[in-house]
């Protein structure tokens, strides 16, 4: 399979190599940065950011294990960034540090600073649980809560009191799921349980619960990786929609997906955050060798 | 040519022998399959066995108890003995003795008339006097009353005590069994259902107890213990599952918890008295002690029935609620107890059931007494039903044979109760995720 | 669910003040007599209670099964509601226990003898008819056994059958059922059944005098190889473990026999049969006096313990007649009834004399 491939890349860069236009694959190739280089290339910084990362270490098991090193990254307003790289690249792990969602895990240490608009997220004062209504999430397997379809919208703005009465918490429910795409699917059974609906129903309804709560930026980890193609679509689509109001980080395995959705594209490899770029750049012309590695296919 | 039909054949063979080895394992993994399945038959089979031996036995030897023997007695209350401003000091005795001996007119020596009184329980006299307090009328009447009749009488009639063997080795006499044929004979013994058993706290005469005593002390220790154990249990469950941190001291909490629940009961009784009754001079031989020493018993089985019920319950939910911004405390209580619920309760009535079932504890705190009233509260002296068992086992009056197995049987009875229960609640908060 | 768990925390919270109500009941009265005390005198005892409950208007006393032992710790802890107003006891109080009780506050106690309990060797029906002497059992049972005429040489116990224990015994082998240490009828069998055997012989009543130690290591220890078997506190289970068991012998109270007649016999000893006249007339030799224990100061404070002591030493409970004889109490001759009903009337206390 390896060789296989390889040998294809060969042909191309023959191809390259027998005059006419250089390819830009081939230009690019003998730019790469090599592979022991670990600091990030390519631009972490936007204008004005919604939330921004810096130097951020993360540790598990007190300290005896180093996932995520030295992480630097700006997530824009009104933008989707992608997370891809390897399985256990620490993915996962940065994209939790962003709604302290590691503090629940024992023995985790996370170090360096992450704001939103400006404020330190791990500062003595800040209290998660508002920082989490600011930064939701929505994770890999779809985990509605065992109740009814409504109570799992209604819960989040009623323990924030977002909502003062019924007809304030119906309507933003029914908000809640219209814009999740859920509601012609739901609305004769609000009262049935939530986990008695599809994969792909359930994802949407764990979206819809997410921003019920109205938060400004949208985690989510893999959020399609146990879905059909047909229920993955419908959730990009969603994903294209919701940016127009929040900033979206959305950690994927798939390639397409991650060119479909994104704006900017962070390839992680081991810890290190390698490159991070406008998503056309990262695919077409990527700078650093892992990334080409990871994007051909070579290894992940 | 040659070549390649090696090959086909060779190829061929090794398919043949992957066959072959499968096929040949596949024989041996069936018999390992079905020989394990006959084990584990075999056992449930031996195991219900037993069961089936116990209730048997136990049902056999008690089912008798739920009937009583009954002698109907004609007494003449005579207003001269009777007076009508104290009912209550008359000598029904003596009534009831003058009946017998009416009875029986042939009987005069002293001897012989002790034996003759002794055919009724000595609960006759109460009776009587129950009755003539509630129908005054009839004093100066002769009226008939059935009164339980004796232990061994009832014993007699229930075949467990055989004519057939020699007068010498049986515990009634030749002549105890004539008056009991008269009595036969002239339609007044009678065996009814045995209410006494179920309403009467506990007597020194087989025909007179009843367990009633036992259960309001089984009720009363229970509900103590269920109220202090489970809130207790499942705090600390909580506290330990969800909130502390994971240290070295948490560490000894958990192995000392542990370890609790694998300490020998009576350990638990020495506590209790040091504790609750040296120390907090709490009265003796009360439910409400009784229940606090069953509930240090208990609350390690809770605590770790909560603890694993709990840590059953998925992270995806934690993280859920914890992802929108619910805080510990409302994840917990929102969305990590109600799903854990079920297996707490479960561990909470299966603590209960062992509790309903523990003697040794409160030997200790002196719960294991002779108690005739019936408890009214949780500081009244009581017993408990085991208590009541151990007791009526160890009495030497033949007829607590038959009471001893009828009171295990309610005993299993409220066991079984309690066991549904836990399966009802289970089933009832069972929530699939 | 919310409403299960408030109802179970409103009753918590009734619990806590139950506990409250409990503390300050200690310092409160009881309206019933306590009682604890010896297995043996618990028969008995609570029968009277009973009567006593429904004849008068009083409640009906409370009767803890602690062991003659554990009656006198906790009689002897001191006085006041919170510890027991009578103990029951199946040998005499001893003088440590005296001392003890006396040095906890418990300056007087009132001691009644209420009658007799025979020690019964029995075998199940089936089985041969025993005719033994008490140094047969000494013979048969004791760890340490003298053999040949020597004095003071010891073997261990040799004796597999009755008959090597002596020859006009039945060729069966030794198996004998009995309580165990912690048990009142083992230590009034010992000290009646295997002391009396043991003095039989010479040297060893001379050693009682010389070296009691040393005597009452040889007279109360049972041996351990097997022949006799501890069966626990429960002489039901004696009796019906003979009746399984034709050859074994068993060891229990006089009531156990008189209620299972029809399925076992008693093994004479010294020539008497255990019978109710016998015990009581005192020829039956292993006989044991029960007795129960009061605090004075506390006749005048609990409600009841006059009429109930009244009732306990009447004539027709513990007469010749009584009902406690029906229940297998052996009765004291007349006048050592009326003798102890005097000390009740008077209260008269027991001092360390008296011992
Ligand atoms: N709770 C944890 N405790 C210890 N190590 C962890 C924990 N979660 C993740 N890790 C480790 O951290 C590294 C990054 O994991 P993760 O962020 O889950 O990777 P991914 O990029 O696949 O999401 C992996 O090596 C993983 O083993
Ligand atoms: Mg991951």
């Amino acid at each position: 399979m390896r060789l296989l491939k390889v040998s294809k890349m060969q042909t191309v860069m023959d191809k390259g190599g027998n005059g006419g236009p250089p390819m830009p694959l081939k230009k690019m190739r003998k730019e790469l940065v090599p592979r022991k280089e670990r600091a990030t290339i390519g631009q972490f910084e936007v204008e004005n950011p919604r939330m921004s990362c810096r130097n951020v270490d993360v540790y598990y098991n007190h300290g005896e294990k180093k996932a995520i090193n030295n992480i630097n990254l700006d997530i824009g307003r009104n933008e989707v960034i992608a997370m891809i790289g390897p399985s256990g690249c620490g993915k996962s792990t940065f994209l939790r540090c962003l709604n302290r969602m590691n503090d629940t895990i024992d023995g985790c240490r996370v170090t360096g600073t992450i704001t939103i608009d400006n404020k330190n997220i791990y500062g003595k004062d800040v209290d998660v649980v508002p920082l989490r209504a600011q930064v939701g999430m929505v994770f890999q397997k779809p985990n509605p809560f065992p109740k009814s379809i409504y109570d799992n919208i209604a819960y989040g703005p009623k323990i924030h009191g977002l909502v003062q009465n019924r007809d304030e918490t119906d309507g933003l429910v029914e908000q809640s799921l219209r814009r999740a795409g859920l509601w012609k699917e739901v609305k004769d059974r609000l009262d049935q349980p939530g986990t008695g609906l599809s994969g792909g129903q359930q994802q949407r309804l764990c979206i819809a619960r997410t921003i019920a709560v109205n938060p400004e930026v949208i985690l989510m980890d893999e959020p399609c990786s146990a879905l059909d193609p047909i229920a993955t679509a419908i959730i990009e689509d969603l994903i294209d929609e919701l940016k127009q109001d929040y900033a979206i980080a959305i950690v994927t395995h798939s390639m397409q997906q991650a060119s479909r959705v994104s704006q900017r594209t962070a390839y992680f490899h081991l810890g290190d955050l390698i490159e991070v770029g406008p998503t056309d750049q990262i695919f077409l012309n990527p700078l650093h060798q892992l990334t080409e590695d990871y994007i051909t296919g070579r290894f992940g | 040519m040659n070549k390649s039909e090696n090959m086909a054949s060779s190829a061929q063979g090794r398919q043949l022998r992957t066959m072959d080895i499968v096929n040949r394992g596949l024989a041996r993994r069936y018999r390992a399959e079905r020989r394990f399945k006959r084990f584990g038959l075999s056992a449930i089979l031996l195991s219900l066995a037993f069961l089936a031996v116990l209730f048997i036995s136990i049902f056999a030897n008690g089912y008798t108890a739920f009937q009583q023997t009954f002698i109907q007695l004609e007494v003449f209350l005579d207003p001269l003995k009777i007076d009508k401003e104290d009912l209550g000091s008359a000598n029904y005795q003596g009534l009831v003795r003058e009946s017998l001996a009416k009875t029986f007119p042939a009987v005069k020596n002293r001897a012989d008339k002790r034996k003759l009184y002794g055919m009724v329980s000595s609960g006759a006299s109460f009776d009587l006097r129950k009755f003539v307090q509630k129908n005054r009328h009839e004093i100066g009447n002769t009226i008939r009353i059935w009164v339980p009749a004796d232990d061994d009488v009832d014993m007699l009639i229930k075949g467990h005590i055989l004519r057939d063997v020699p007068e010498s080795e049986r515990r009634m006499d030749d002549t105890q069994i004539a008056w009991v044929d008269h009595f036969q004979h002239q339609l007044r013994i009678k065996q009814e259902f045995n209410m006494t058993f179920f309403t009467g706290g506990d007597s020194r005469e087989p025909e007179l107890a009843g367990i009633w005593g036992a259960v309001c002390g089984s009720l009363y220790t229970l509900l103590v213990t269920l109220c202090l154990s489970f809130p207790i249990g499942v705090a600390t469950a909580i506290y330990l599952e969800e909130f502390a941190p994971t240290n070295r001291w948490t560490d000894v909490v958990e192995v000392n918890i542990n370890n609790l629940a694998a300490v020998p009961s009576i350990v638990f009784g020495l506590l209790g008295l040091a504790v609750f009754l040296n120390f907090f001079g709490l009265p003796r031989s009360a439910p409400l002690v009784g229940g606090l020493v069953l509930t240090l018993m208990t609350l390690p089985t809770i605590i770790i029935a909560g603890r694993a019920s709990l840590k059953s319950v998925p992270p995806s939910i934690r993280e859920a609620a914890l992802g929108i911004g619910a805080s510990k405390t409302q994840m917990v209580a929102h969305h990590v107890l109600p799903l854990a619920m079920p297996g707490m309760l479960t561990g909470t009535i299966i603590g209960m059931a062992q509790a309903l079932g523990e003697t040794a504890p409160l030997l200790m705190i002196g719960m294991v007494a002779f108690i005739v009233d019936i408890p009214g509260g949780f500081t009244d002296p009581a017993t408990v039903l085991p208590v009541q068992i151990f007791l009526w086992a160890d009495s030497p009056e033949r007829a607590f044979l038959e009471k001893t197995s009828a009171a295990i049987m309610v005993l299993l009875l409220f066991l079984v109760i309690m066991n549904g229960l836990a399966v009802v609640l289970r089933k009832k908060f069972e929530r699939r995720w | 669910m919310k409403k299960v768990l408030i109802a179970v925390f409103a009753l918590t919270l009734g619990v806590v003040f139950g506990l409250g109500t409990g503390i300050g009941f200690a310092s409160s009265s009881r309206d019933y007599i306590s009682i604890v005390g010896s297995s043996t005198v618990y028969p008995f005892a609570t029968v009277v209670a009973e009567k006593f409950g429904k004849i008068t208007a009083f409640k009906t006393p409370k009767i803890e099964s602690t062991g003659s032992g554990g009656g006198h710790k906790l009689f002897g802890s001191g006085v006041g509601v919170q510890y027991p107003d009578i103990t029951n006891s199946s040998r005499r109080i001893k003088k440590s226990e005296l001392e003890k009780a006396m040095a906890n506050g418990v300056k007087e106690i009132v001691e009644v003898k209420i009658g007799y309990d025979g020690i019964v060797i029995a075998n199940s029906k089936k089985g041969p008819s025993f005719q033994l002497t008490r140094k047969d059992l000494f013979l048969a049972l004791a760890k340490n056994v003298p053999t040949g005429d020597e004095a003071g040489k010891l073997t261990p116990n040799p004796y597999k059958t009755w008959k090597e224990v002596n020859a006009l015994l039945p060729d069966v082998k030794i198996e004998v059922l009995g309580p165990p240490p912690t048990s009142g009828t083992r230590d009034a069998f010992v000290e009646l059944a295997m002391e009396g055997g043991a003095d039989e012989i010479d040297w060893i009543k001379a050693l009682a005098k010389t070296d009691k130690k040393a005597y009452q290591a040889l007279c109360q220890t049972i041996r351990e190889d097997g022949a006799y078997i501890e069966a626990g506190e429960n002489d039901n289970l004696i009796v019906q473990k003979l009746s399984a068991n034709p050859a074994a012998l068993g060891i229990f109270g006089f009531s156990y026999l008189d209620q299972n007649t029809d399925k076992i016999q008693g093994s004479l000893v010294d020539g008497v049969s255990p019978t109710f006249e016998a015990i009581a007339d005192g020829s039956y030799p292993v006989s044991r006096p029960l007795y129960f224990y009061v605090k004075k100061v506390h006749v005048q404070t609990i409600p009841g313990m006059k009429e109930f002591l009244a009732e306990f030493t009447s004539e027709k409970a513990w007469g010749e007649e009584g009902y406690l004889t029906d229940k297998g109490l052996i009765p004291m001759p007349e006048a050592e009834r009326k003798l102890f009903k005097e000390n009740v009337a008077t209260l008269k206390p027991l001092s360390l004399g008296d011992l």
